[in-house]
Order: C-alpha cells, then structure tokens, then sequence
C-alpha cells in the first residue's frame, strides 16, 4: 500500500510547500495572515517555519540552508528559491476539481457558470503536460436534464419559492403531486436530486429530477433551514423517519458487486461464502425492490415484514407477465 | 532528524541538481541519510520515494552519470504548478464549485490550497462570499485508482491491469491504452484501447484490481475520440452478449417518463393509452433488475425468453412460478 499522501506528515508537507512560496513573494507578511491563509494555528505555523530554517541543500553551510527570518510578526524567507512556486497538482486532485466542477457547470442558471468553465478549462492543464486536446479525458454523465426541469427548480431555489411537482414515486408506485420546498439540487449516483421539505409527507426528501414529470413553480415561501448541510446527501442517501434497519444474507456472487452499489453499513463473511450484511433502507418498499433485484441471491431477511412486501410486489410484477 | 526535515532536504536536493543523483549520493550528501547503515539508508529511501510520490511530486529515474546505474531527480517543470493565469472570478467560482464537492475533501482542499495560494480568493473551504450554498455533487471521487488512471489517461501510459468482468469469478490481464475516464450512473469507468482485442472496450473502476502496472510506450487517441459513445445508453444496452431488442410497455400513466426519458427510442401506440417503446438490450439481468424499479407499472412486453427470465427471477417471492 503506498503511504496516504493526506496523513499528518503529508498534509505538513504539503502545506508547507504551498506555504513558502507564498512567503517567498511576500516578504515581511505577517504570521497572522500566513496563519489565517493556510487556516491554520499561528503556533503551528512557527513550529513549520523553525523546521524549514533547518533545511536546505547538501553542504548545509550558512549558504545552503533555507533563511527564515521573523522579526518581530513579520516573516521574511530567502535562499529557498526552488521552493518558490508551489507544488503542481496530483492527478487525484486534479480530476475531482474538474469533475466535481464540470457537474456544477452543467446545471442551468448558474450564476457564475462561465466563469467556472474557463477555470475548469484551466485546471485541466495544471498537470502541466500542456496538452490542451483531449478534453473527453474526463466525461461526468448526469441524469434528470432531460425534462427541462433543472431550470424551473433552480429558479424556485433563487427566488426561495415553493414548487409544485408531479413525482414517480417508487416507493408507492405512482405518480404523486406534491407541493416542496426546495432547499438544493444534489448530483449523486449519476443524476440529479432535488432536496427539500415535502408537504405530502410532511418530511425532508430527495426527488429524482428525472422522474420528476412537470415543475410548476409557485409564490409560497420556502424557507431555508439554516443548517441546511447538502454534504449530508452523500450516495444520495438522506436519514429519514421512514427508514428502517434491514438484515440480509447475500450469496457470493451478489457479494461482488452489491456493496459497490448499495451503502451497508455492516458485513461479514459467513463459512458458507453468503455474506450477511446490516444496512438502513429508506422505507420498506425500497427494501422489497432490492430483495426481488437480488431474487434468488438473497436469504435470510429481517424484518419478515420486508418479506412479505417483497413477495407483495412479486406477485403484482410477475401479474402482468404470465400468460 | 526528523523524517520530514529529511523529506524537505531530499525535495530540495534533487530539484536543484544539476544532473541526478544515484543512491549512494543521496546517502552519503543529503542530511537525514548519512548516519545510518546500507539496509537501513535502503529501507528509509524507500519508504521516502513511496510518499513522495504518493503527493503527486515527480521523483523520476534517469539513466546514472556513468557507472551505468539508476540515479533520481524531481524535473522541475513537472513538480512546479504551471502559472494558470486564474483571473479572481475564476477563481472564486471554482471556490463555489469546490465547496459543493461532495468527499474527497483532502484532495479537495489540497487541490485548492495550490490554486488559491496567491490570490484573495480564500483556500479553505466555507468563506466564499458568504451565500448559502445549494448545491452538492458527489462524484464518487474517493476510489483510490482515479488517480494513477487519470495520470495514465494525461501521459498516454498503456497499463496492465487485472480486470473481473461482471459475473466472472476470477481477473483476467488485460493490456489497455487508456483513452478517457466516465463517471455515469455513479460509477467510474476507463474507456481505452483493449490492445489484445484491439477495440475500444470500457473497463469498471471498480473492476479493476489495485496493482496497476504501468507499462513503456505511448499511443495517440483517436481525433474527436467520444468515450460517451462507448458508453452510453442504459445499463441493459452494455453487456458481452449478443445485443437483441425488447419492447416495454409504459402504462398511459408512465409513458410520460419514456417520452421525456428516451425521447429518441422507437415507440408506437398500444391499447389503452400506452406507449410501447423498443429499446436495445445487450444484458438480460441488468433489465430484469431496471424493470422490478418500476414495480409493476412497466411490462416486458417481448420477447417471451425475457419474459419467462422476468418470472423465474421472482420464483424465489412468488407461489407460482
């Protein structure tokens, strides 16, 4: 395994090699603003800058090592001029700048949407290999554009207005109109979600944009709550009341693929090569639908009563398919 | 000394030589090395190189002055981060954008600690012009392969790498000339050049084993080389197997979804206000597992083999078979 380059010797380093260069082009600038720059503590940045006077290039003579001068709260830092531009970027870092970027810029009505292309175009030559040709290098596919939708709830969401939306709704198997209160647009597993509170049930939801059949948007306010986090929206998963603790065993060959796809929360091996696994399942039809997915894949399920959606659903699938 | 003091030294060293530097010079010249034994000078270089480049610092192998050995440098024009010419609004419009990236928060943060560096735009996150951000995207950025794929993607580095195709219990070799990375349906995938098959062929990240060897040479990639073509469509259009076609039925009270959704698939009326939509199908299982989502509101209408696969898939929650 190669060494995290995020660990603590790694994020000091890194740190520090983005540091110098700034204080290299700013002479006399002040530990609190090199210390509020790189957000970090002032004692630190001392303890980094005393690491750094003991440093420098074979000889380590007066006239090799790294000059640190702090007089009085001023930093000068001389002798250290291949230090003087900062370290490029990693390709890790690279790539989820510009495909993190490039999912944000396809949403319409971005306020600063140009100006975020002309960045990424940038970013993708900051691996300095100048090659400015193959801009399909990297290519995010994001579902729910299709229906024109995204515009009319980026709308709502500037002007803090509530929607009204006629919505699939997989866990009732049928087209809903609901009035939202949209608080964001979440891109996660490939397509876009809208986040917000729902009056039909009264509660916080995700809604898939492209099962999302018509947007009207309305004057109603909708509110913002202030600790509104979309980092809470990860693998569009979003806690809920209908949530509930599933129990499962997976055979093998499930096993390889199932916790690509779906957040687990727990699993171990059993001796007979199924794997039992713990998850939260966002209500008892998402449940039933992941059990009749796994068909003959899956055993040992709690509680019964997913069992007995799941075997629910079966017969009204397998209904219009006989004969 | 302190590791980091001695990591510091050993950055410094070898981006200012002035011709790279074998193993025994590194040794006995730069400070933090010299004190210690042959096996133990062996084992810290290692460990040394291994975390170096791990933080994206070019610590490359270049033939040795003369005796013919391998000796190290750090190139600056590839350790240095290339003058951009990032104007403020760019900037903080990337600020905006990085704050709504969903994980990945080191490389994130390190990403824009390089960029934002020199400028007033803020490189931590949160303090972007103060407005309530509504936006997230995860793009599942964690998988610790992007990286040296996505560098294997820049350099136009073939690599060979075990790969288990869906299904298969075991990894086969693979040599590819990778073209372009694909984030769909919340997965990575590789697009390259299968060299064995010589064809374009997508490979899921997640597929991939970890030990990715990079292997000499380099290729060109196609002019107007579009991954997405290779990767396009629905999940049931991508598989091994022969592609065939199958005809859905979208209730009147659906077909809204089709119409919006696959606007560009062949479709005719059928009874009851229903549209029945004919879609490509390379892989039965995938439209097995799309067709259960729907929960009864969709039918395989045909052919009867997807139907009669349909049914003994559920046997396992259904009396009748």
């Amino acid at each position: 395994m190669s060494e995290n380059p995020y660990g603590r010797l790694g994020r000091r380093l890194q740190r520090i090699l983005v540091m110098l260069p700034y204080a290299i082009h700013h002479p006399g600038v002040s530990v609190d603003e090199l210390a509020a720059r790189f957000n970090i503590k002032k004692r630190d940045l001392v303890d980094d800058l005393n690491l750094v006077f003991l440093c420098g290039l074979p000889g380590y003579g007066p006239g090799d090592l790294i000059d640190v001068t702090l007089d009085e709260d001023r930093v000068y830092v001389e002798m250290a001029d291949y230090f003087a531009s900062p370290l490029r970027l990693t390709p890790a870092e690279a790539l989820v700048l510009y495909a993190g970027g490039t999912a944000l810029s396809s949403l319409p009505g971005m306020e600063n949407a140009d100006a975020l292309r002309r960045a990424l175009v940038k970013v993708r030559r900051a691996l300095g290999r100048g090659e400015e040709g193959n801009g399909a290098a990297v290519q995010i596919q994001l579902e729910g554009a299709a229906g024109g939708h995204l515009e009319s709830l980026q709308d709502a969401l500037r002007d803090t207005v509530q929607v009204e939306i006629e919505y699939f709704s997989a866990s009732r198997g049928e087209l809903t109109v609901r009035t939202v209160e949209p608080w964001g647009l979440i891109a996660a597993l490939g397509r876009w979600y809208l986040v917000g509170l729902d009056h039909l049930s009264g509660e916080e939801r995700m809604f898939r944009v492209d099962r999302i059949k018509s947007v009207s948007v309305l004057d109603g306010p909708a509110p913002v709550p202030a600790d509104f986090d979309p980092g809470r929206y990860r693998g569009a998963f979003s806690g809920g009341d209908g949530d509930l603790n599933l129990t499962l065993e997976i055979s093998p060959s499930a096993a390889r693929w199932f916790e690509d796809y779906y957040p687990v929360a727990g699993g171990e091996t059993l001796a007979d090569g199924w794997r039992r696994i713990e998850m939260v399942a966002s209500g008892e039809r998402w449940a039933a639908t992941l059990l009749l997915r796994l068909g003959r894949d899956v055993r040992a399920v709690t509680p019964e009563s997913v069992m007995d959606a799941s075997r629910a659903l079966a017969e009204r699938i397998a209904a219009l398919h006989r004969g | 000394m302190r590791r980091i003091e001695r990591l510091i030294n050993l950055i410094a060293a070898l981006l200012e030589a002035h011709r790279p530097m074998t193993a025994e010079e590194i040794r006995a010249r730069i400070a933090g090395y010299n004190q210690t034994s042959h096996a133990a000078f062996r084992r810290s270089f290692e460990r040394d190189k291994e975390a170096l480049r791990a933080m994206g610092i070019p610590l490359e192998l270049a033939p040795g002055p003369s005796t013919g050995g391998e000796a190290y440098h750090i190139p600056k024009s590839r350790y240095y981060l290339p003058d951009l010419d990032l104007e403020p609004a760019e900037l903080a419009a990337l600020r905006i954008a990085a704050d709504a990236i969903l994980g990945s928060t080191d490389a994130v943060r390190a990403g824009m600690m390089k960029l934002a560096a020199d400028s007033d735009v803020p490189s931590s996150p949160g303090r972007a012009g103060g407005g309530r951000i509504a936006w997230g995207a995860d793009i599942a950025a964690e998988q610790p392969l992007l990286g040296p794929l996505y560098a294997a993607v820049l350099e136009r580095s073939p690599l060979a790498f075990g790969y288990q195709r869906a299904g298969s219990d075991s990894a086969d070799r693979r040599h590819v000339e990778p073209y372009s990375l694909v984030h769909r349906r919340g997965h990575w995938y590789l697009v390259g050049r299968d060299q064995d098959r010589d064809a374009v062929r997508s490979f899921k990240v997640s597929r991939i084993q970890t030990a990715v060897e990079t292997r000499p040479g380099t290729y060109t990639v196609p002019t107007r080389f579009d991954a997405g073509t290779h990767l396009s469509g629905e999940a049931w259009e991508l598989g091994d197997s022969d592609s065939g076609t199958a005809t859905i039925r979208f209730s009147e009270s659906l077909r809204w979804w089709a119409e919006q959704n696959f606007a560009g698939a062949p479709a005719r009326e059928g009874a009851e206000g229903a549209l029945l939509v004919e879609l490509p199908v390379a892989n039965v299982d995938a439209l097995v597992s799309w067709v259960i989502g729907f929960g009864g509101e969709i039918e395989i209408v045909e052919p009867l083999e997807i139907r009669r696969r349909l049914l003994d898939h559920l046997s396992a929650f259904t009396d009748v078979p």
